[in-house]
């Protein structure tokens, strides 16, 4: 299976590297926002300690998270209609590997562009940590949470198996999400029945965690609990997933 | 291990209440035997492989594939065929080397042998100079061997082809038969593969398995399948088709004035020994029973005809394969809504599997082998036999229909004939046909006045038309309105 999901995985990340120029235009999305609000929300937002930049620089990595992998289904849709799908699928070749390859596949390349989006916060004057331990804890909550979405979003593919309602669910749901969550507003500035609804919203769980680990002073506690709290989250995903695609097969 | 590459048994696959897929299908496929499953649009085919190839499940009957219980140990199944899915699964943005290493990959080969592999697999299929370019820059016909060389990476006993020249042009489909034709020969694989043109069957397979509605109408060489159809066609449009028209094509039956029929939308095709014998009485008979006759054309029998007997639908009709959806094919179990129903093929009658098998004096007959396409056919053919030099004068038509086209044409000395007497009806109509056609106006009046006509024909047969202008009873018949045909003449 793991060998499968290797092999899988270099396969996407081959056609992926052969549109550089694609993966780019993902990043344009969160760049804006990272300089947008920057300049729009720094000047009222009152965020404690430190300043909005850095408040807000974990909450644009979730975002560009939540919206790189969360598309991920629209392409295995494709793949499905293509063939490609049915030419693993006569191979031997672990069906648990085709669904993790792709989430693995997104994943990384959300990681690719968070590692891009921290270059330019830092050129912005953002004071984020550099520190590389704490960074790849970072990531690996990025990491995950890119599984979790990528997971979901290829289980609604295969579940709803059709493009356009795929397409709605992203919509519907990767926008009311940031919003749900303390990426750009600390809590307190949020009415009740909004933080009630970000209790329960993984995103703000990742941001916590993000901001936790990135931000000094560093808050361990915080972030080992956030951290688990994500990790659930992309194991019920993925075996979701998974089950959604075996279910189909036999 | 049998001698049996793939042995299956009342394979029945549900996709709705009601709706089989594939209903009970039995088929047996020899170790180095090239079977070609031929049918129209929904008849099973790509449902048939794709269980086959592992990826459908199925809910009754038995699969063995190279000697496995397909639903026991579907990996190995795997490992021992390969598979060439209605669409190439190739990656566009990689090149066809990394292709068919990623393919090898997933057959847990290793490294160096999925190398050496695809040098071998590149020069048999002649894409050495393009292996390293993407599969993007490829053209329809190289996608389609490097999807086929994709298949074989991990040298497998079995190889599906499901519509493997769909979409190509001729050249790249003959070119890929002798690719084909070539692996089943040089290196002895099974092949199964399904397609809708009937001379790619022809040529490709050792025997052709005819299906329809999901289950195999009839199997044999196709040398067998030619001899067991035969004789002459005649196709009789109606405008409308009702309880009369159905019960016309009865009564020929019963009457043993044709050996078969087959309806195709208003289309009435008859089958018989001679068309030449059985215009006359067939066109006697729908004056009896009151018929308009739209057109009539008498043809050998095409392509068409064979594929109509045993599928109950035109080849004409069938074009590209349409699949279920995706996650239908997909599932096990009963999901999903097929929508057979609204399938013309469903509507047809037709049961003639036996039927065929009765008639046995057509056999020289090389009908079968002339055509180009499949589809070109039936519309040449009817156009062959029935066209005439209407040396109409002093040919005693009726009695020369031994031979097949000449006889049309020669037709009529009208006058010395009595045949219009002695049947009592109608046979005029004839001479309206030396076009292929006859118009139902025609018929019509025929019913009515019978021996007027004749009378009238007799006097004026020197010249046929001469014939037809004078006769006052034509005049306001709706026939020489509305045809293509000699329409200026007639009017007069």
């Amino acid at each position: 299976m793991l060998s499968d999901t290797w092999h899988l995985f270099n396969k996407y990340m081959t056609i992926t590297m052969r549109m550089p120029l694609w993966s780019l235009f993902t990043l344009i999305q969160p760049l804006l926002w990272l300089i947008i609000f920057a300049q729009l929300f720094g000047s009222f937002v009152q965020t404690g300690d430190g300043n909005y930049m850095d408040f807000m620089v974990p909450g644009i990595l979730i975002m560009t998270v939540l919206f790189g992998s969360s598309w991920s289904g629209v392409s295995l849709l494709r793949e499905i209609s293509a063939g490609s799908v049915d030419k693993m699928l006569v191979a031997p070749v672990s069906r648990v590997a085709i669904v993790l390859s792709r989430v693995m596949h997104s994943a990384v390349q959300v990681i690719a562009q968070t590692i891009i989006i921290l270059i330019v916060a830092w050129s912005m004057g953002s004071t984020i940590t550099m520190n590389p331990f704490y960074l790849a804890l970072g990531l690996s909550v990025v990491f995950l949470l890119g599984i979790g979405f990528a997971a979901l979003s290829n289980g609604f593919a295969i579940t709803l198996q059709r493009e356009e309602p795929l397409v709605m669910i992203g919509n519907l749901m990767t926008l009311p999400l940031m919003f749900f969550s303390s990426a750009f507003v600390p809590k307190e500035f949020m009415p009740t029945w909004i933080q009630y609804a970000s209790t329960i919203n993984p995103i703000s769980y990742a941001v916590e965690a993000v901001r936790a680990i990135m931000t000094t002073p560093q808050d361990f506690t915080l972030f080992a609990r956030d951290f688990a709290i994500i990790l659930v989250f992309a194991i019920v995903t993925l075996s979701w997933a998974v089950s959604a695609f075996k279910a189909l097969r036999d | 291990m049998t001698n049996h590459a793939i042995r299956v048994s009342n394979l029945t696959k549900i996709f709705a209440p009601n709706s089989k897929a594939v209903n009970d299908l039995s088929l047996d496929v020899k170790e180095g035997e090239v079977m070609a499953l031929l049918g129209p649009n929904g008849a099973g085919k790509s449902t048939t492989i794709r269980i086959l190839s592992t990826l459908s499940g199925f809910d009754e009957g038995e699969v063995y594939v190279g000697g496995i219980d397909i639903d026991r140990d579907p990996e190995t199944v795997r490992q021992t065929i390969g598979v060439v899915a209605q669409q190439t699964g190739v990656e566009y943005f990689m090149t066809g080397r990394e292709n068919m290493m990623v393919q090898g990959r997933l057959y847990k080969m290793k490294k160096a042998d999925i190398l050496e592999r695809i040098n071998e697999l590149a020069h048999y299929f002649e894409l050495e100079k393009s292996i390293d370019r993407l599969v993007t820059t490829y053209s329809g016909g190289m996608r389609r061997k490097l999807d086929i060389a994709t298949a074989l990476i991990h040298q497998p006993k079995i190889l599906y082809l499901d519509e493997p020249t769909l979409g190509l042009d001729i050249h790249s489909r003959k070119l890929l038969w002798k690719y084909i034709d070539e692996l089943n020969k040089k290196f002895g694989l099974t092949i199964l593969l399904t397609t809708h043109y009937l001379e790619e069957a022809d040529s490709l397979a050792h025997r052709v398995a005819i299906i329809n509605e999901g289950a195999i109408q009839i199997i044999g060489t196709s040398e067998e399948l030619k001899n067991g159809i035969h004789g002459d066609s005649i196709v009789i449009s109606f405008d409308d088709v009702t309880d009369k028209e159905k019960a016309f094509a009865e009564s020929l039956k019963q009457g043993q004035v044709i050996s078969d029929f087959l309806w195709d939308g208003n289309n009435l095709h008859l089958y018989v020994d001679s068309g030449a014998h059985s215009v006359p009485p067939i066109m006697e008979q729908a004056a009896r029973d009151d018929i308009h006759v739209k057109t009539l054309s008498l043809a050998r029998p095409t392509l068409d005809d064979v594929f109509l007997k045993y599928t109950g639908t035109s080849m004409l009709d069938s074009g590209e394969e349409e699949t279920e959806e995706w996650w239908t094919q997909w599932a096990g179990k009963g999901g999903g809504k097929g929508n057979w129903k609204g399938n013309k093929w469903v509507n047809s009658d037709g049961t003639p599997k036996g039927e065929w098998e009765d008639t046995d004096d057509w056999q020289g007959n090389d009908w079968v082998n002339a055509d180009g396409t499949a589809k070109e056919t039936p519309e040449d053919s009817p156009a062959q036999a029935t066209e005439s030099d209407p040396d109409w004068k002093g040919n005693e038509w009726v009695d020369k229909e031994g031979q097949q086209k000449g006889d049309w044409g020669d037709a009529a000395d009208w006058k010395g004939n009595d045949w219009v007497d002695t049947e009592g009806k109608p046979k005029q109509d004839w001479k309206g046909t030396e076009q292929q056609t006859l118009s139902d106006g025609e018929d019509s009046s025929v019913e009515k006045e019978p021996s007027q006509q004749a009378t009238e024909e007799q006097d004026k047969d020197g010249k046929q038309q001469g014939d037809w202008e004078k006769d006052s009873n034509w005049a306001g018949n709706e026939w020489v309105n509305p045809d293509g045909t000699p329409k200026g003449d007639w009017k007069k």
